[in-house]
């Protein structure tokens, strides 16, 4: 029933010679059986992969990208006993009628796969350099590699197993064991997602210049165009199993042309994103299915009654709606819409600002830290006793009604800052004033499994209402449930049975159903799509300014924390090296570290520089200031100072103001 | 080294261990009413006899004294006097003990063999998996006596394929155990007789403990074979029993190693009623023999050896961990 939209110009297919493409999809649906159901999970993707090419794969969670990259190595997992239709085509192999040997084989000798998470994607019990040895063949060719990827004394790194190194360093190590051989293609399935964001940088940058050095293809799947952007030459939007746009990079980003892509682009946030107004979002998954008709159909702004009609399949873009036709080559978009879309200006549309926020008191705070400093005793990969520095020296407040947000890489001591803030840490030296019991409410990244699998959503709320009289109970939950944005129907059902964007709702509700002082944050967004996690982030400000709470908000990620925190706090290794308002933060960062993590945030358009070193340890952190070691412009004195750790108003505000600009580092100004 | 700091830690609870346990037995004999002057000398002696013979047992020296007398006894092997055979406990348990840890870890062995058959057909869907799994299922849910008993009925009495009693064998060879002689020996005709003896009370003793390990050997391999690194490795284009042997199998053996250890443990324990009722001349008949009379030293005894034993098994599982998974160490 796939109703024709333009007619698709005829495309010779290319020879499986050597100028011939390295992966070849045509037509390839896929169906595989989960819990014993089956589902249609690839739709008909028709994908050529050329020589030496980097294609981005994007697309949000039930986009079929991943299974499409197995599909693409031959690793569908038996289990699920997939059927894979159509025509499917590696390194001039036909994957779907091959030998199990000669799939072995080309595996081995063309093949290079990057998984998501570097730590379980490592056989824990087996020294790391034996399982590059493994693919490369040798013990001297597995140094060689290890070395060429960057991992500093491969030959003692060599001996070393996965749980002894970095993030970072592992990734690396995932990637030397793919380029050996040197393979035709490299599939990257979300390479980065599990990575602080200077070693993200790092780690996009080496995947392209493998690219450049081996001359190898290939496929970066990820959920953030942003990702893509950086390095793909060609990007490939996925929508439920269809590829509903395709292009150059540049085509996709500056002339999107289905609403999917649109609204992927508008939803992201930069660091440039409007402040004032809540975020633009994609309306969230309709939960069943469209049968029939454009998949997108539910959530698309453009749709038409015809467009449930048939599902529209890829044509090219006509050249005059992308200003010239040099660069419609190649731009292909699956829509009924097209010329609509074309002739609607991208971007969104502006919607109502947020009310203004009362201001923030100068009175007493509500949570005071004076140099808190937290050790925890731990074995470090040794199995030797050791000390953790989790903080080493924090002086922090949180006044009445304002949010801040705090900034920081994995062990940077984000999140024990937020649990001593909220009294859920006891062990720790300095003085702290704060709110406790029900005045504190946090919520968790994984909404999944802080909230009681089997009890359901209305017992959840219930819970934290006991105090009121019984008729308000009911009342009072539903109340709050209709401000997160919940159906009544939500009600009766299990954590188990929602989606993650709703689950973290029914958390934020449990959270202010009674509406404590403080909300404790800590990474509520980051395990959500992209047009979920903005949902969420417009509820967090929503839910503040409607109930006037005060809120902490630990994120990874620089441009979340621009759009909740009134001020932004960043932290390197336990100490806050930069306190001030948001907006002074971002756009005028004075600390080195501060600088180097504004640059990092993937945006399309611009060029990565990416900070060499991995995040120093907090088990041994360095003398003096802890970003010396990686810091651009660091002078012999940073390794001893005492002075350049205290933060110091850069702005000449009175310590009393809470605008004030705060930054500890003797080269305050010298990064620009 | 570290691998040696963990080791030396092990060994020394290991001491530690042992000396709770000589405490407790100690403790025991000195609450429990049995009299070991009475024992040693019979009931009517004269008061004078009675004194002299407290004096030569000890029993005059305050109770702190006692126990270093027999720490250090127990240190040097001298487990004192059986009350019952008037010969020392050690020689007795010597002669003994082959036969029951023969019969144990022969035991082991079938348990290990069922429970690896256990995990590897039911995940590679073998034929006769469901039946198997059927058989030890149910067997393991009888008590370890009545499964005995079954065997005799069926492979004794019905079928008269299996003895029914007795080890069978080289019974005078130098490690007491009558399979290991018999080889040894390099008689086959005794090895298959003492083979034929040792299979319906190790069958009776396995079919529990091979469950147990069979079980969790299993989902410890689902588990593995479902991870990412298994994945990985396959994406490396290396053949199926390369994956198994390099990153599957010492990734799942963990759990099972413990568990194979636990089981070891209680088949120390089980031993004893099977050794009742296939009369099985070991420890467990030693030990139902001394009960009855109250022969302290002597049930002391094989409790200290059995309880060795048990934690020694446990002690060697939790350094073949460490050597396993690098991440195990001291905690």
């Amino acid at each position: 029933m796939e109703t024709a939209a333009p007619p698709r110009p005829e495309t010779p297919t290319a020879p499986a010679s050597e100028d011939g493409p390295v992966a070849r999809l045509g037509g390839l649906r896929v169906s595989l059986e989960r819990n014993g159901v089956r589902t249609q999970v690839l739709h008909g993707i028709d994908l050529e992969i050329g020589r030496g090419e980097i294609v981005g794969v994007v697309g949000e969670s039930g986009s079929g990208k991943s299974v499409m990259s197995q599909a693409l190595l031959g690793l569908l997992p038996a289990t699920s006993r997939p059927v894979v239709e159509g025509d499917l085509q590696a390194a001039g192999l036909d994957l779907r009628t091959a030998s199990d040997a000669e799939l072995r084989e080309v595996r081995r000798t063309h093949l290079g796969v990057v998984f998501q998470d570097p730590m379980t994607s490592l056989n824990p019990t087996m020294h790391v350099g034996r399982q590059v040895a493994e693919k490369a063949g040798s013990a001297e060719e597995a140094v060689r590699l290890m070395r060429a990827v960057g991992i500093p004394q491969p030959e003692r790194r060599y001996r070393s197993f996965p749980h002894e190194l970095s993030g970072g360093l592992r990734q690396r190590v995932m990637i030397a064991m793919a380029v050996a051989g040197g393979p035709k293609l490299l599939v990257a399935d979300e390479p980065t997602t599990a990575l602080d964001v200077t070693v993200q940088a790092q780690v996009l940058d080496l995947l392209g210049s493998m690219r450049d050095e081996l001359g190898c293809s290939i496929v970066l799947i990820t959920h953030d165009l942003g990702v893509a952007a950086q390095v793909a030459d060609r990007i490939v939007v996925m929508y439920r199993g269809r590829v509903v746009e395709t292009g150059s990079t540049r085509q996709v980003l500056e002339q999107p042309r289905h609403p999917y892509t649109r609204g992927l682009l508008a939803s992201r946030l930069s660091l440039d994103s409007d402040r004032t107004r809540p975020l633009w979002t994609l309306p969230v998954h309709a939960t069943v299915p469209a049968d029939e008709g454009c998949p997108f159909t539910a959530r698309c702004a453009f749709r038409q009654d015809g467009c449930s009609a048939g599902v529209p399949v890829l044509a090219h873009v006509p050249a005059e709606d992308d200003g010239g036709a040099a660069a419609a080559v190649g731009h292909e978009v699956a829509c009924f819409e097209t010329a609509r879309v074309a002739a609607t200006a991208a971007g969104r549309e502006e919607l109502d600002p947020l009310p203004p926020l009362p201001e923030v008191g100068t009175g007493a705070p509500l949570v005071a830290a004076a140099d808190v400093a937290c050790t925890f005793q731990v074995r470090d990969e040794r199995g030797r006793r050791a000390d953790l520095a989790a903080l080493r020296g924090v002086t922090f407040d949180l006044q009445p009604g304002e949010s801040v947000a705090i900034v920081g890489e994995s062990g940077s001591g984000k999140s024990t800052l937020l649990r001593v803030a909220g009294g859920l840490e006891k062990r720790f030296t300095g003085s702290l004033r704060g709110p406790s019991g029900t005045d504190v409410q946090m919520v968790f990244q994984d909404a999944g499994s802080s909230l009681t699998p089997w009890m359901t959503v209305r017992e959840l709320l219930h819970e934290r209402v006991r105090d009121a009289a019984r008729p308000e109970r009911e009342e009072r939950v539903r109340a709050i449930l209709d401000r997160v944005g919940l159906p009544d129907a939500v009600l009766d059902a299990r954590p188990g049975e929602l989606s993650g964007g709703q689950r973290q709702r029914v958390a934020l509700a449990r959270a202010t159903v009674v509406p404590p002082k403080i909300l404790l944050c800590d990474e509520p967004t980051s395990a959500l799509d992209v047009s979920v996690a903005a949902n969420v982030l417009n509820l967090v400000n929503e839910l503040r300014r409607d109930l006037g709470i005060a809120v902490m908000f630990v994120t990874h990620d620089l441009a979340v924390a621009r759009i909740v925190g009134d001020r932004i706090a960043v932290m390197y290794l336990g100490r806050i090296v930069e306190l001030g308002r948001a907006e002074d933060v971002i756009a005028d960062p004075q600390h080195p570290y501060t600088r180097t993590l504004v640059d990092a945030v993937p945006q399309p358009g611009r060029t990565v520089v990416p900070l060499a070193g991995e995040p120093a340890s907090a088990l041994d952190p360095p003398s003096g200031c802890a970003f010396h070691p990686r810091c651009p412009v660091a002078l012999a004195e940073c390794a001893s100072t005492v002075t350049g750790i205290q933060l110091a108003a850069v702005d000449g505000r009175p310590t009393s103001d809470v605008a004030r600009h705060e930054v500890a580092c003797v080269r305050t100004g010298a990064a620009r | 080294m570290v691998r040696l700091r963990f080791l030396g830690f092990r060994l020394l609870s290991l001491a530690g261990l042992l000396l709770v346990l000589s405490l407790v037995l100690f403790l025991l004999q000195e609450i429990s009413d049995a009299d070991p002057v009475a024992a040693t000398i019979g009931g009517n002696a004269s008061p004078e006899a009675i004194a002299a013979a407290r004096e030569r047992l000890g029993l005059d020296r305050p109770p702190v004294e006692r126990y270093l007398a027999y720490l250090g006894g127990l240190v040097t092997g001298d487990m004192g006097t059986s009350f019952r055979t008037h010969r020392d406990v050690t020689t007795d348990i010597a002669t003994y003990l082959p036969a029951t840890v023969e019969l144990v870890l022969f035991a082991f062995v079938v348990a290990l063999v069922l429970g690896v058959l256990f995990a590897v057909s039911s995940l590679l869907r073998w034929p006769l998996a469901g039946p198997f799994r059927g058989l030890l299922f149910v067997g393991s849910t009888a008590p370890t006596f009545l499964l005995g008993l079954v065997g005799l009925v069926v492979f004794y009495q019905l079928l008269g394929w299996l003895p029914a009693s007795g080890r069978g064998g080289v019974t005078d060879g130098p490690t007491g155990m009558t399979l290991l002689d018999s080889l040894l020996a390099g008689d086959l005709a005794a090895a298959g007789d003492a083979l034929q003896h040792l299979a319906l009370p190790a069958l009776a003793l396995a079919v529990g403990p091979a469950l147990a390990i069979g079980r969790v050997l299993r989902s410890s391999l689902t588990e593995t074979l479902g991870s990412d690194f298994v994945r990985t490795a396959t994406s490396k284009g290396l053949t199926e029993p390369q994956v198994l042997v390099r990153h599957v199998l010492r990734n799942s053996v963990n759990a099972a190693l413990s568990m194979s250890a636990l089981q070891l443990g209680f088949m120390f324990g089980g031993v004893l009623l099977v050794e009742g009722v296939f009369t099985w001349g070991g420890l467990g008949s030693y030990l139902a023999a001394s009960l009855p009379v109250s022969d302290f030293p002597a049930i002391a005894g094989v409790t200290f050896v059995l309880g060795a034993l048990y934690v020694t098994v446990n002690t060697v599982a939790d350094v073949l961990q460490s050597v396993a998974d690098p991440r195990i160490r001291v905690s």
